[in-house]
């Protein structure tokens, strides 16, 4: 599916444009075949602070401006979402400073890759420490776990749902990490999420109902339709879906991280707009619920991002993208807006869409469905297999790594900003 | 701490006595190679004996001896039998996961077999994420078994899975990655805090009788102390286990002792009482504990002497923190504790080259002789050693053997314990 195993830029950090594939000079290049060799004197590039300041800069201020500023929030609640916020921050922090650490221990034990990007140049040959996800797993468990003491009281009825959901995400974290360490089949890999989202279909304690638009009531005859045991299947089949869909819509360097943050900051301000629209309590704390998951999900995603980015020092591994997945999934549906998480995961969708053919066998689906590296003119060229990157070079011409990976998360922020249009127009007419 | 590096005798099945170090036969050198590894039978009947002997008097008990309420004793039943499930999908699952840990370089070599020919085998390591992954899967599915969507008892259960799972994943990290041991004292504390978040119960003490005259109160209410108890418990739980290692078996075999132990006290507290809070909590323990029992006996069947696959830290931090968990939220810490009475031995002969006083190297195991086969005790703080001191040499099996017996002494003990200060103590 996705290329797991990528060449990279490496450790040398005085490298003035990382998007020249042109061979580097030659005492350059020693420097860093010696520096990649010995695992004690590894040293991880710095991280690029300033591409996730600008990210963060664009991805937060809306939200941040309609929490504070443009919405009347209850100070109760504001005073929650801020804590979660400030932990967050934490988040941020202590997972930027231990992925060098964990960098090191993973070389050590021999977990890395090469940039199939970047081959042919000597960009190609540096070793990539692999599975850095489990950092940021990690933090957000212990960030998630310690908010529970500044927020609910001890017979809460959230306690029951945050619980659940701390343990499917936590399973998830754990079999990804199994996944990245042993390369579990994948046909295990399609099962075992589904044992993870169990906690979570069972401490789903809301309607099972959904409402049918106003133009089919007509023919259906019902305004409301329980859907009842076969909602619950469709969330946990969404679980799936999201734990897999991020893994295949991956490959190039930031791809798997700017996609999360993409649709993690889309879900912030969705949940803020509905908490400032709407008067009903339990509608409030379902979308602070999502909020108090998505914050850290976001943080500790950007400050791996500052290490992940083009030129990635750093992989990301399966651990990652299902734990990305799973938690998104798990705020889509304990916050009750699922169908609007699937509308923001619309080029998941496609992506998905497209490589149906290759992934149930009825076109041929080699081991990585990576587009071409030229590199002579440092480009992408797009293959015939059907993913969302292939595709997006046959229609717009070969392209950079860097400037590819920006294209498809400013489609990724198109599609939800159209969910938002979308939601905006039907809202009279759907419901 | 424990040997973690260990060679074993390996894949070879026709080697009938178990404690012969005599080197094997031309045919038996283990093949190394990833894809033709076969791992050495289950040693099923084994197995069948231990857990007949642990787990009779329980089960006689519960269906028996107790009228255990039908509503009760129903899902214990249930849980009892999605435990044996588990039992053999451990047993399936063990021998394919060991050919994937092995492709990824993590064995160890058994040191208490040095100098023969079965201390050059490589044994696949970290084998208890198997036994971690399959207790979550049925202690998730057991969910749909008993509580409806809206039962207080959902908290607990979630926040009990939350930090059990936490934990394996912690432990497997560290088999992986091989953390610093001061990161791995201080991770557990994270893991527990689901558990103390959601540990609705009192936190009083009651004094005993003879000190009310001096303390002046009958019942003393502890507060934020008792959950600073509570995770130090947890702590010490999920720690012991692995510093009270080192032997083929000792790991798994003291863990399936202790919750044999935990299943009867259980169910005695329910026979012997009508109060259904109290039931209830002592039904939470059984239906955490019967998983753990079975897939632990399962791992026990490749784990046993001689060894063909290692626990690492993933199983002993998992079955330290379900133990705790259970302890703790079953309402029944301090019987617990009086369990753990040779992990707590342990302890305290260990603390003088844990704390740096004594020079502490990397493994306190004892000295294996090639020629004898025996094991001789060193002068190093661990109840392994102090226990060959005092009874004089021993093969590793036996000594194994012995060191279970004193758990289950210790064990009885505690019952007895109970039984006698019943009327004095409370």
């Amino acid at each position: 599916m996705a290329a797991r195993k990528r060449a990279s830029t490496m450790s040398v950090s005085n490298k003035s444009d990382p998007a020249e594939p042109k061979s580097a000079p030659l005492e350059q290049k020693m420097t860093r075949k010696t520096v990649a060799a010995s695992g004690e004197e590894f040293r991880l590039a710095p991280p690029k602070l300033g591409v996730i300041f600008v990210i963060a800069t664009l991805l937060c201020s809306l939200y941040l401006y309609l929490l504070c500023f443009h919405y009347k929030v209850e100070v109760e609640l504001k005073r929650s979402i801020l804590i979660n916020a400030g932990l967050s921050l934490v988040g941020f922090f202590v997972t930027l400073k231990m992925i060098p650490v964990a960098a090191r221990y993973v070389l050590r034990r021999n977990m890395f890759g090469f940039d199939i990007n970047k081959r042919g140049t000597p960009q190609g040959d540096i070793k990539v420490p692999e599975s850095l996800g489990i950092v940021v797993g990690v933090v957000f468990l212990i960030v998630a776990i310690i908010f529970q003491y500044f927020n609910f009281t001890e017979d809460s009825n959230w306690l029951v749902e945050y619980n659940a959901a701390l343990a499917s995400i936590c399973f998830m974290i754990l079999l990804g990490f199994v996944d990245d360490v042993l390369d579990v089949p994948w046909r295990v890999k399609l099962v075992l999420p589904t044992f993870a989202t169990l906690p979570l279909l069972m401490a789903y304690a809301g309607h099972t109902t959904i409402v049918i638009p106003k133009p089919l009531v007509a023919f259906i005859g019902l305004e409301v339709l329980d859907l009842g045991r076969i909602y619950k299947l469709y969330m946990g089949l969404l679980a799936v879906f999201c734990t897999n869909s991020i893994n295949i819509h991956a490959g190039l360097n930031g791809l798997e991280i700017g996609q999360t943050v993409v649709i993690a900051a889309a879900i912030l301000i969705h949940n803020v707009m509905q908490i400032g629209s709407s008067t009903d309590p339990e509608y409030h704390q379902a979308h602070a619920f999502s909020i108090f998951l998505t914050q850290p999900l976001m943080a500790t995603s950007l400050a791996m991002l500052a290490y992940n980015w083009y030129p990635s020092s750093v992989f990301v591994g399966d651990t990652y993208t299902v734990f990305a997945g799973m938690t998104m999934a798990v705020v889509g549906i304990l916050g009750h807006f699922s169908e609007t998480l699937l509308i923001f995961f619309l080029p998941q969708v496609l992506n998905f869409l497209l490589s149906l053919p290759q992934l149930a066998g009825i076109v041929k689906c080699p081991r990585h469905r990576l587009p071409r590296y030229d590199t002579a003119t440092g480009l992408l060229t797009g293959t015939k297999d059907g993913t969302l990157v292939n595709v997006y070079l046959r229609l717009f011409g070969p392209k950079s790594e860097k400037s590819l990976c920006i294209h498809l998360l400013v489609f990724q922020a198109l599609a939800c900003a159209f969910c938002f249009i979308l939601r905006h127009f039907l809202a009279g007419w759907y419901k």
